[in-house]
């Protein structure tokens, strides 16, 4: 094994600029698709085995010190499409991270285990007995540990999460201050543009730099556009090195007998179903949630600013199981552009009012167990994400915004403001019912994001039923694993980031 | 169908006096809107002294009408008088949506400029003339109409609202008003804290498994 060279900052990473060849061939014991949050986990943990590991990732190197800490900015610079990617109807903002460290860099640093009753569910209804409580301990634990997982401390509960567990506690609910992946906190607000000073413990200065340690070899810049194999067994990648001026530099070919899918829940599906491979099931694509949650703000009689301070404090998990709701309230800050997508106050004055106000808005966000109702395919060359919040799930997401608005008021607030295309405002309990209820599951009703696509290549022990197995490999093309949130069988209610971190894990040992 | 076409047959509507239920059913659920579309947008219904009023030269990537549309769009929707907001006319609102729309593929902005001419167009039928050529307060009653409207009202109402308050707000110069304090690191002299030190691999390696 080589020596190993951990480097203190930045990560040795070949972008287009760097590439001077229109062809290149590379050859690898393992390409890895993406460099999120599995990308960078699996990446590592066959590094250091002694794996040759090269990762590939289509979006751009970022080094911290470049983050701009303005949000719209941000978007463009950091996420998918330019944090332009939205479902069919356009009434779902779809979040990704698109960069090296994927949605680790831009995520809220939200860290929860699978919930057991979850786990439970996989067991029964996906065959996955492997995956039990006591077997994810200690990947959990072991992620945990090297990603400074930890409590918020008292001094990291920003104002607004001071407001809502007062208000949690008022109406006797049970409410947590989250675990964050970070360091030394430094209570910018700025989670959403990248954490500057590198006190997130983002792949990007943990995971991926430790894989370089090990001899990994990154490519930012490439986005792989078809998975080889031949006779049922992987054999590598094509890809296509783009400048950021759109242009393409090189194609690339990695020759490796191993390749791991970990571009996230949207574009894995799209590359296997442009590749033509490991759908026997049919199920590449479908099966899709990704936690539709509302930003429901609320006006405060005393200053609230929520941009100042961690981002999220705390969280009411009152509701988490779903035979209590199936919902997560999640206390959240926002910065002036992010408040603007939040609620409908009315035009012109009306609005300019609510955004005069804005250091009093306080926020929650409601995160539902949303039913795998969706579908990512290519339609006429274009990606298409193909969902719309189920009837089903409809009640679920009304009760999450009542609870919201209960929330509000029992901390004080003086008006609610539901997230709807119209103007709804909760001044009171009375004004809840009639607010929510009145609502219509329609396209372009509610103002939904989803930070947490999913389940798109769902893992199972039914090779007619599933893509892969509880392994994270294909049923039908051996050597090709997925190792994103595409694998979860079903939407797990809370942050999905430790739950992919510790499949990851474990995928990559049991491929070692 | 073509753009002339489509035109056409929206002029022929109007003379016809067809009622906003019916061109509503008609344009905007019964496809007319979509194979606007896939013509590549609406000639005018009417024309609006704007028409002649050329775009900046920084404008190249906004149509005339668009440009006009979400100028207009700013008057609307960033009303200051009377408060300590920054005026929108010292903010380069339209000049930020232009940098927004830049990002979008071809075939997105090719979709989004036949809605924004829907949306200019849809208001002849409303107001008797093009939303660019609406008072302030008929423009945003035109928006809260839209906005309790059908999907693709909703859904124009919204972006167009979006894109323009997103291209205020993101202007340094609106967050003083509001103590929205902007970057911080730089300004508070945060140290970087760099790469995490690696895991401690002698316990990991000694593991058959975790």
């Amino acid at each position: 094994m080589s020596e190993v060279q951990w480097r203190s900052s930045g990560l040795p990473v070949t972008q287009a600029k760097d590439v001077t060849q229109s062809s290149l061939t590379l050859d690898a014991d393992v390409v890895i698709v993406g460099s999120g949050a599995g990308g960078a986990v699996t990446g590592y943990e066959l590094a250091r085995r002694g794996k040759k590991v090269v990762i590939l990732e289509a979006g751009p190197y970022v080094p911290s010190q470049e983050f701009t800490e303005r949000f719209p900015e941000s978007l463009e610079a950091l996420y998918q499409d330019h944090g332009g990617q939205t479902n069919k109807s356009g009434d779902l903002l779809v979040l990704q991270g698109a960069c090296v460290g994927g949605s680790t860099v831009v995520n809220a640093c939200v860290c929860f285990r699978t919930p057991d009753f979850i786990l439970e569910d996989w067991q029964r209804d996906f065959g996955l007995s492997d995956l039990t409580s006591e077997e994810m301990a200690p990947y959990f634990e072991r992620v945990e540990k090297n990603l400074s997982i930890e409590d918020n401390k008292e001094h990291e509960i920003a104002r607004h999460g001071q407001l809502i567990r007062a208000g949690a506690n008022k109406l006797g609910w049970s409410v947590k201050p989250f675990k964050r992946n970070i360091r030394d906190c430094a209570l910018t607000g700025h989670c959403l543009s990248g954490c500057k000073t590198e006190r997130k413990q983002s792949m990007l200065v943990s995971y991926l730099p430790w894989a370089t340690a090990h001899g990994a070899r990154i490519y930012a810049d490439s986005r792989v556009t078809e998975v080889l194999a031949e006779n049922g067994r992987a054999r590598g990648v094509r890809a296509e090195i783009t400048g950021h001026d759109g242009n393409k530099v090189a194609d690339m070919t990695v020759n490796a007998e191993r390749v791991i899918l970990a571009a996230g829940a949207v574009q894995t599906p799209l590359l296997l179903l442009k590749s033509g491979l490991a759908n026997r099931s049919g199920q590449v694509g479908k099966n899709f949630a990704c936690h539709p949650s509302l930003y429901v703000s609320a006006r405060y009689p005393e200053p609230v600013h929520a941009w100042r301070g961690a981002m999220l404090g705390v969280y009411v998990d009152e509701f988490l199981h779903p035979d209590q709701g199936g919902f997560v309230l999640e206390d959240g800050g926002a910065g002036l552009a992010e408040l603007t997508m939040t609620a409908e106050p009315g035009t012109g004055e009306p609005f300019m009012a609510f955004m005069e106000d804005a250091k009093y808005l306080g926020g929650l966000v409601t995160l539902i167990h949303d039913h795998n109702v969706g579908t990512i395919r290519w339609e006429d060359g274009r990606k298409v994400i193909d969902y719309q919040l189920a009837n089903a799930d409809f009640p679920s997401m009304k009760r999450a915004l009542k609870a919201a608005a209960r929330l509000h008021l029992a901390s004080g607030a003086e008006q609610v403001y539901v997230p709807s295309s119209d103007k709804r405002v909760i001044r009171s309990e009375a004004d809840i019912e009639q607010a929510v209820e009145g609502l219509e599951n329609a396209p372009q009703h509610l103002r939904m994001v989803s930070y947490h696509p999913q389940g798109s290549c769902r893992m199972g022990a039914d090779p007619d039923t599933s893509v892969v197995n509880a392994d994270g490999e294909s049923h039908d093309v051996k050597g090709l694993y997925v190792a994103d949130a595409s694998l979860l069988p079903t939407s797990i209610i809370v942050n999905p980031q430790v739950t992919v971190y510790a499949l990851a894990t474990r995928i990559a040992e049991r491929m070692a | 169908m073509t753009q002339q076409q489509t035109a056409r047959r929206l002029s022929a509507a109007l003379q016809q006096g067809v009622t906003r239920r019916r061109f509503l059913k008609w344009t905007l659920v019964g496809g007319a809107g979509v194979a606007a579309a896939a013509a590549g947008g609406f000639a005018l219904l009417r024309l609006s002294p704007l028409d002649d009023q050329p775009e900046p030269d920084w404008a190249d990537g906004l149509s005339r009408q668009e440009y006009h549309l979400f100028d207009r769009a700013r008057v609307a929707l960033l009303p200051t008088v009377g408060t300590d907001l920054t005026p929108s006319s010292q903010v380069p609102v339209v000049h930020n949506v232009q940098h927004i729309l830049g990002f979008m593929g071809a075939a997105t902005r090719k979709d989004v400029a036949t809605g924004l001419s829907l949306f200019d167009n849809g208001a002849v039928f409303f107001h008797g003339k093009r939303f660019v050529d609406l008072d302030e307060a008929t423009a945003r009653d035109y928006f809260d109409a839209w906005g309790r409207g059908n999907v693709i009202q909703r859904t124009l109402a919204t972006v167009i609202k979006q894109l323009t308050y997103t291209s205020y707000w993101r202007d340094e110069s609106t967050w003083a008003a509001v103590e929205f304090d902007g970057p911080v690191s730089e300004q508070w002299g945060l140290a970087y804290l760099g790469n995490a030190p690696l895991p401690d691999e002698t316990s990991l390696n000694q593991e058959s498994t975790v």
